[in-house]
């Protein structure tokens, strides 16, 4: 069959007539072998991930999440689950040394790491997962009952924001519909395997306009799920945001390429042997046609969510600090488009934080800290908080090694580095309620993964500058997977050891629901926190007062006489309701916010106060009403 | 993942055309099953996933460059995610959102898209500014 080819360009593999097995190919082998990859050897790369998915669902039933305790999920997973892990590591590292020539042993691998990690509490769990998932469950129902978006409208509780950045509770809206589910608290827990599966191939393909190594590609696709236990892939605008910043950021490496501006990166001999050639240079005109390609993508990411145009905006702007990449006009544009936002859909609440970031400009250390306050408390928090300390030194210094020992492919990967590195100055700016720190990491991990995996891949077939010692070779030979295997195990705390905070049983939410639902239309919710589930259920009707999310001072000080404090803060005239649940007990403990034995000495003071009614007291929690005189 | 490939043959080409043209009419046609069935919730998953992006992107003009394929099939989703959420923005802003009026929007998007030529990303294709010397050549 006659086969349009383009040619062979010096120093430009990407038009290369034949392409040539990269690195990973077995030698002898040939991608035209790819499809019919079968028999013996393939039989041997899939076993591993078949025994894995074997143990993974044997260790399903076993799996006692009802009954957590101090250590989350951890102490509840059954050995098998473990051991499923480490064979499905084992089965990619396997994968890995066929990368080149059998691709989709990798990526089957890193879609099973995926569901082995996130897949169980979407299997398992009987009510949503984490509170903050069904306050946006909440959210969707609100839009779906108005059939309209209210921006200007004053909630309490900033929640007039979800009108403001609404994009994803309005698609979900028409995913509710189109589905006939009653809600989407049916399909929520699934969010970090769908978003995960979604993510996976826009990273594939920005590593693979870096890198022609697909052993590296990999590794950083791997890394970057194990590294990515920040939990913001659950139900909720950032997840989604996330995808399509990355999907633009994909765009603009492999089409925005200035004439002229590569440089030395264009010779065969000098980038790094791992290094990919340039994406070819396209002309003012062609990368004019590619903004208005990605206008729909950049007025979604705004629609969708407040912070992550500002990221984009930031990157692109680092990006123009490039000769390669500087590309005045898109900067321009989707500047030009988050202003447009911020000042028409979003102007409430933008004018808002413009007041307030006087306040936070600069205060580095209040900006850069993890939560609105108190420090983690308990067994498994505190261990949950030490490795995410932990996995961030470790993406950290990994990345670091990469920057010293491989130049050159840094060199050709800069932007992806500046796309890590872009976000941090936002510290300075404000603090997003606590979160972010979260997303700094969140959006530095894509380029901080790549960067890992080139520390732990050595170039393949090396010659002459680009010689690698097979010391080094050696040495990376177990590196890689105790590596891999240290991620892991940092993972698992990182994501699952607060996990108790983020189990709902479906009587808590039963009794949160119908308590809301009498509350008459006015009323005024208190709680400890807001998190806890359904806490936001017809929150367009109500008022509500998290009252502990304060200092531990501050709570210290409310525990002396909790119904004084409270009743003397309530306005005239006030039906409030006290809702006191099980999650805000352990949630309140684990963040420190209340000091231990604090939330059930507040439970007690306001049931015995002559001042609170008790309206329904279950295992799960406890109402009470409160009429001002 | 396949490389340097011509497009699909043209009966294959509007076998997907027209599959993809359909997608969305499919994924309406089922809300007519009871709701949460699986063969509701699939189709309509995976249509307005899929269907937008791989209906603007897929059908590529001319030879394809490497990785070209990839990228399509990794900007479907957030392609059609994002043309999925100003759809239903839009029709939340004009007070006019409906599960039916969500669907019907974009799979006449859809249906419309797949019937023309993908868009044009230039360094997709060989339409991208060459450096001297880089001339297509024929090879069997």
């Amino acid at each position: 069959m006659p086969q349009h080819v383009p040619a062979q360009v010096e120093g430009d593999t990407a038009g290369s007539a034949e392409p040539v097995p990269p690195p990973g190919a077995v030698p002898g082998e040939t991608p035209r072998r790819v499809p019919g990859a079968r028999g013996p050897r393939a039989l041997l790369t899939g076993l591993p991930l078949l025994l894995a998915a074997a143990l993974w669902g044997l260790s399903l039933p076993h799996i006692g999440f009802r009954s957590m305790g101090e250590y989350g999920l951890l102490d509840r997973l059954p050995v098998t689950y473990y051991l499923s892990l480490l064979v499905l590591t084992a089965g990619f590292l396997a994968a890995l040394r066929r990368a080149g020539t059998a691709p989709w042993w990798p990526a089957l691998y890193c879609a099973g790491l995926l569901m082995a990690l996130k897949g169980v509490p979407a299997v398992l769990y009987d009510s949503e997962r984490y509170p903050w998932a069904s306050k946006h469950d909440a959210v969707v129902n609100h839009l779906l009952a108005n059939g309209e978006l209210r921006p200007d409208e004053h909630l309490s509780g900033n929640m007039s924001a979800y009108d403001q950045w609404p994009g994803f509770f309005t698609l979900n809206g028409g995913l509710v519909r189109a589905f006939g589910a009653d809600g989407a608290a049916t399909y929520l827990n699934w969010a970090p395997i769908v978003l995960g599966l979604l993510t996976m191939p826009v990273l594939i393909l920005i590593y693979r306009t870096f890198s022609e190594d697909r052993r590296l590609v990999w590794t950083a696709v791997w890394i970057f799920q194990l590294a990515n236990w920040v939990g913001q892939d659950y139900f909720a605008p950032q997840g989604l945001a996330y995808l399509l910043h990355l999907a633009v950021l994909a765009v603009v490496v492999r089409h925005f390429v200035r004439p002229g501006a590569a440089g030395r990166l264009r010779s065969r001999s000098w980038p790094d042997p791992a290094a990919a050639a340039v994406p070819p240079p396209t002309g003012t005109r062609q990368r004019a046609v590619c903004v208005v390609v990605l206008v729909p993508l950049l007025v979604a990411i705004n629609a969708v969510h407040q912070l992550t145009p500002v990221m984009l905006c930031v990157t692109l702007l680092a990006f123009s600090l490039t000769r390669r990449y500087r590309n005045l006009g898109l900067l321009a544009v989707a500047g030009a488009l988050m202003l447009a936002w911020d000042l028409t859909m979003g102007r409430p609440l933008f004018t808002e934080t413009l007041g307030t970031l006087r306040d936070s400009l600069g205060q580095l250390t209040q900006n850069s800290r993890a939560g609105y306050a108190g420090q983690l408390t308990g067994a498994g928090p505190e261990l949950a908080g030490r490795a995410n300390v932990l996995m961030v030194l470790a993406v950290a210094v990994l990345a670091g090694a990469a920057l010293l020992l491989r130049r050159r492919l840094v060199h050709s990967a800069l932007p992806l580095l500046l796309a890590s590195v872009a976000p941090v100055p936002l510290f300075v700016v404000n603090d997003y309620g606590g979160e972010m720190l979260f997303r700094v990491y969140l959006f530095a991990l894509p380029g901080a993964a790549f960067f890992a995996a080139a520390a732990l891949v050595p170039a393949a077939g090396g010659t002459g500058a680009h010689r690698v010692r097979p010391a080094v070779r050696r040495i990376c030979a177990v590196a890689l997977p105790v590596t891999l295997v240290a991620l892991l195990a940092g993972f698992m705390p990182s994501y699952y050891g607060k996990e108790r905070m983020n189990y709902t049983p479906p009587a808590e939410t039963a009794l949160v629901t119908r308590t809301l639902d009498r509350a008459p239309e006015g009323s005024l919710i208190l709680a400890t926190t807001g998190s806890f589930p359904q806490a936001l259920h017809r929150y367009d009707r109500l008022e509500h007062w998290f009252f502990a999310e304060q200092e531990l001072p501050e709570n210290v000080g409310m525990l002396k006489d909790p119904a004084g404090y409270l009743s003397t803060r309530l306005p005239p005239a006030t039906t409030a309701y006290v809702i006191l649940t099980r999650t805000q007990d352990i949630y309140t403990a684990g963040e420190g916010l209340l000091p231990p034995g604090g939330f059930a000495a507040l439970t007690r003071d306001l049931t015995a106060s002559p001042l609170f009614h008790v309206v329904e007291r279950t295992g799960y929690g406890v109402v009470l009403r409160y009429d001002s005189p | 993942m396949s490389e340097n490939r011509q497009p699909a043959l043209p009966a294959r080409r509007t076998l997907i055309r027209a599959a993809l043209a359909l997608s969305g009419w499919v994924a309406l046609a089922a809300t007519a099953l009871p709701g949460g069935a699986p063969l509701r919730w699939i189709p309509g998953l995976l249509f307005v996933c899929f269907g937008p992006g791989l209906a603007l992107l897929y059908p590529q003009p001319g030879p394809l460059r490497p990785g070209a394929r990839l990228e399509a099939a990794a900007l479907a989703a957030p392609v059609g995610l994002s043309l999925a959420v100003l759809t239903a923005t839009a029709l939340f802003l004009v007070r006019s959102f409906s599960g039916t009026a969500f669907l019907v929007t974009l799979a006449a998007l859809t249906t419309l898209a797949s019937a023309l030529p993908g868009l044009p990303l230039p360094a997709a294709t060989r339409g991208a500014v060459e450096r001297a010397g880089a001339t297509p050549v024929r090879r069997r």
